[in-house]
C-alpha cells in the first residue's frame, strides 16, 4: 500500500456555518447561559482591556525588543501581570517571548521548513489518524485537510523528526492546536520545541519519553499533595479507591487544553509558561478545594463522573486562579520528587540520556542556543 | 438522562476497552453506556470510565468499563487498569489490516499485566464502512478461535451488534464466576462499591441519540 501524505489529500467540503464563541468554537447546541466566553462586554470593560494593552505594549517595546530587559529588571511586576492574564491580541507574541521560542526562530532560519519538506517521519499515519481528532468543534480545525488540519499536521511532523527520540504522542496535537491559533506554523513549531527541548526553560522536558515517566511522576506528587492540604478528601479518595491517574493525566499531559473552558485554559497557560508545571498543580488543588464540600459526599462512580466534569462556577479564572496563586507546593514538590526517585531507585532522567538526545539534534540546529 | 437512586445489582464486573489508537474503543463504548456516537470525537488521552447496568442470565450486572488510549506510549498509564478485570474487549479496525495485525500484541499485553482467567473477546469494528473492509471476517474468526476468544464484528456508528457484544462477554464472565464460586463455596466476585449509575434509555435500535456535547 503506497503511504499517503497529507499533501496527497484534497481539502474536504468546508462546514456548515455554526454559531462561534469569542474563540472561534462551535457552540454547544444547549448553550449555557452561565458561559463568560458568550457575554457582550461592556464599555467600561472594553476601556480596561485596551489600558491593559497599552501597558503591557510598553513593557515589551516595539516587537517585543525591550522585553528580556523587563523580565530581568522586574520580574515580580511580570509574573503579575501575567497572573492577572495576557491580553488576547498580544498572547501570540508574549508567549514566544516568555518561552525564548523566537531566538529559536532566529538561529535556526530554514529549518522548519527543511523538517516539513525534506524529512519523513515514521510516525505521519498515526499523526494523521489524530488531526480531525483534535479540537474537533472549532472552526479552523474543523474543514477535513483544510488550512488548519494541514498546519497542525506540519507542526507535528516535523517535531516527530526534529525530536525522533520523542516522536509524535497524542496529546501533543492539543497544545500544537492552541499555539497554531495564536502564531503562525513556524512559530508554533518553535513555541513547541521550546516548551519540550527549549534553551531558557522547558516546562515539558521529558514528559512525553517513552514510559511517560514525568507523567507518573507527576501523579505521584499530585496525590500526595491532595493528602497534605485537603487530607479529609485524601483520605475520601483513598476508601474509594481513586487515584488521580483517573481524572489527572490530561491535566498534566494536554496542560488543561484538552476539555477544559478555552477561557480558563488560556489564562493556566500564560502563567505555566513563565512559572512552569506548579500552576498545574496549583490549579488542580484549587479545583479540588472548590469542590471539596461536594465531592467528599460522593461514591466511587459519581466521584469520577465529577472529577472529570467540574461544575461552569468551579472553572472561572477569576475566582480559581487567586485560589490556585495562594496554595504554595514548591517545597512539597520538590521533597516528593526526591521521595518518587528514591521509591524507584534512578532519576527520572540521566544526563547521559540528555546528551545523547541533543546530539541527535545538532543537525537541524545551525548555530548553537546560548 | 434519568438517574436512579438507590440502583441495586447482583454483580460488579470490570472490563478493559483496548485496541490500537483510532479504531472506535470510545464510540463503543459511548454507543454502549449512553447509546450516543460521536463523528467528531477527541483522541482519548489516558482512561475514560463509563459503567452500565443490565441484565444478564436472569441476574443484574453493573458493567464498570475502562476505556483506554490506543497509543503505545500510554501503555505506562493505562495497563495499570488491567489488573482485576474479569473481561477485555479487544477492538480492532475491519479497514486497518495494521490494526488487526497487532492483536496479538495486545494478548500480550494482557498475558503480562492482567489476570489469567481473563475472558477476552475479539471484536471488528466499522463494519459500516462496507467499501474500505480490509480483513475478511473468516480471517478474524480463525484468529480468534486458534487463541480461543469470542468473536464480533460491530459498528459503533450504525449501532450493530454493540448491544450483543457487551451481553456476550458479560454472560461469560457470570458463567464463570458463578462456577467459581459454586466450586469454592465463596461469594460471587467483589462488589466493590455501592454505587449509583446512569440509567440508560430506550433500546439501542430505536433511538439513535445525536452527537455529544464538544467543548
Amino acid at each position: 500500500m503506497a503511504k499517503k501524505r497529507i499533501d496527497d489529500y484534497e481539502p474536504g467540503p468546508v462546514p456548515p456555518p455554526a454559531p462561534l464563541d469569542r474563540f472561534g468554537f462551535v457552540k454547544p447546541e444547549l448553550s449555557y447561559s452561565h458561559d463568560d466566553s458568550m457575554k457582550g462586554r461592556s464599555a467600561y470593560e472594553y476601556e480596561r482591556e485596551e489600558r491593559r494593552v497599552r501597558k503591557w505594549r510598553k513593557m515589551i517595546g516595539v516587537g517585543g525588543s525591550d522585553w528580556t530587559y523587563y523580565v530581568k529588571r522586574k520580574p515580580h511586576v511580570v509574573k503579575r501581570r501575567i497572573r492577572k492574564g495576557i491580553p488576547d491580541c498580544l498572547r501570540g507574541l508574549i508567549w514566544q517571548l516568555i518561552s525564548g521560542s523566537r531566538d529559536l526562530l532566529l538561529m535556526n532560519p530554514g529549518v522548519y521548513e527543511q523538517l516539513v519538506i525534506y524529512e519523513t517521519s515514521a510516525s505521519e499515519l498515526d499523526i494523521i489518524r489524530d488531526i480531525s481528532r483534535t479540537f474537533p468543534s472549532h472552526v479552523f480545525f474543523r474543514q477535513r485537510h483544510g488550512p488548519g488540519q494541514r498546519s497542525l499536521y506540519n507542526v507535528l511532523k516535523a517535531y516527530s523528526v526534529f525530536d525522533r527520540e520523542v516522536g509524535y504522542v497524542q496529546g501533543m496535537g492539543f497544545l500544537a492546536g492552541l499555539l497554531l491559533l495564536y502564531m503562525s506554523e513556524e512559530d508554533a513549531f518553535w513555541l513547541l520545541v521550546a516548551l519540550l527541548k527549549g534553551a531558557v526553560h522547558a516546562p515539558m522536558e521529558g514528559l512525553y519519553l517513552v514510559g511517560l515517566p514525568l507523567v507518573q511522576q507527576y501523579l505521584f506528587q499530585f496525590d500526595n499533595l491532595v493528602r497534605e492540604y485537603l487530607p479529609k478528601l485524601g483520605e475520601h479518595f483513598t476508601q474509594e479507591m481513586i487515584n488521580p491517574s483517573m481524572y489527572a493525566s490530561q491535566w498534566f499531559i494536554t496542560v488543561f487544553s484538552y476539555s477544559f473552558p478555552f477561557h480558563l485554559a488560556l489564562r493556566i497557560w500564560d502563567v505555566f509558561l513563565y512559572e512552569g508545571v506548579k500552576i498545574v498543580f496549583k490549579v488542580g488543588l484549587a479545583l479540588l478545594k472548590y469542590c471539596h464540600d461536594d465531592l467528599i459526599k460522593l461514591p466511587f462512580e459519581k466521584l469520577i463522573y465529577a472529577l472529570r466534569n467540574f461544575p461552569e462556577d468551579a472553572m472561572n479564572p477569576d475566582t480559581l486562579l487567586p485560589m490556585a496563586y495562594s496554595i504554595k507546593v514548591s517545597k512539597s514538590l520538590e521533597e516528593l520528587k526526591q521521595d518518587y526517585e528514591k521509591k524507584n531507585q534512578k532519576p527520572v532522567q540521566s544526563t547521559e540520556f540528555n546528551e545523547k538526545q541533543k546530539q541527535s539534534q545538532e543537525r537541524f540546529l545551525l548555530s548553537k542556543r546560548s | 438522562m434519568a438517574r436512579r437512586a438507590d440502583e441495586e445489582y447482583d454483580y460488579l464486573f470490570k472490563v478493559v476497552l483496548i485496541g490500537d489508537s483510532g479504531v472506535g474503543k470510545s464510540n463503543l463504548l459511548s454507543r454502549f453506556t449512553r447509546n450516543e456516537f460521536c463523528l467528531e470525537s477527541k483522541s482519548t488521552i489516558g482512561v475514560e470510565f463509563a459503567t452500565r447496568t443490565l441484565q444478564v442470565e436472569g441476574r443484574t450486572v453493573k458493567a464498570q468499563i475502562w476505556d483506554t488510549a490506543g497509543q503505545e506510549r500510554y501503555r505506562a498509564i493505562t495497563s495499570a487498569y488491567y489488573r482485576g478485570a474479569l473481561g477485555a474487549l479487544l477492538v480492532y479496525d475491519v479497514t486497518k489490516p495494521t490494526t488487526f495485525e497487532n492483536v496479538s500484541r495486545w494478548l500480550k499485553e494482557l498475558r503480562d499485566h492482567a489476570d489469567s482467567n481473563i475472558v477476552i473477546m475479539l471484536i471488528g469494528n466499522k463494519t459500516d464502512l462496507k467499501h474500505l473492509r480490509a480483513v475478511a471476517t473468516e480471517d478474524a474468526q480463525g484468529y480468534a478461535e486458534k487463541e480461543g476468544l469470542s468473536f464480533i464484528e460491530t459498528s459503533a456508528l450504525e449501532a450493530t451488534n454493540v448491544e450483543k457484544s457487551f451481553q456476550t462477554i458479560l454472560a461469560e464472565i457470570y458463567r464463570i464466576i458463578s462456577k467459581k464460586s459454586l466450586a469454592s463455596d465463596e461469594p460471587g466476585p467483589a462488589s466493590i462499591k455501592e454505587g449509583k449509575t446512569l440509567v440508560v434509555g430506550g433500546s439501542e435500535e430505536n433511538t439513535k441519540k445525536p452527537c455529544c456535547s464538544s467543548s
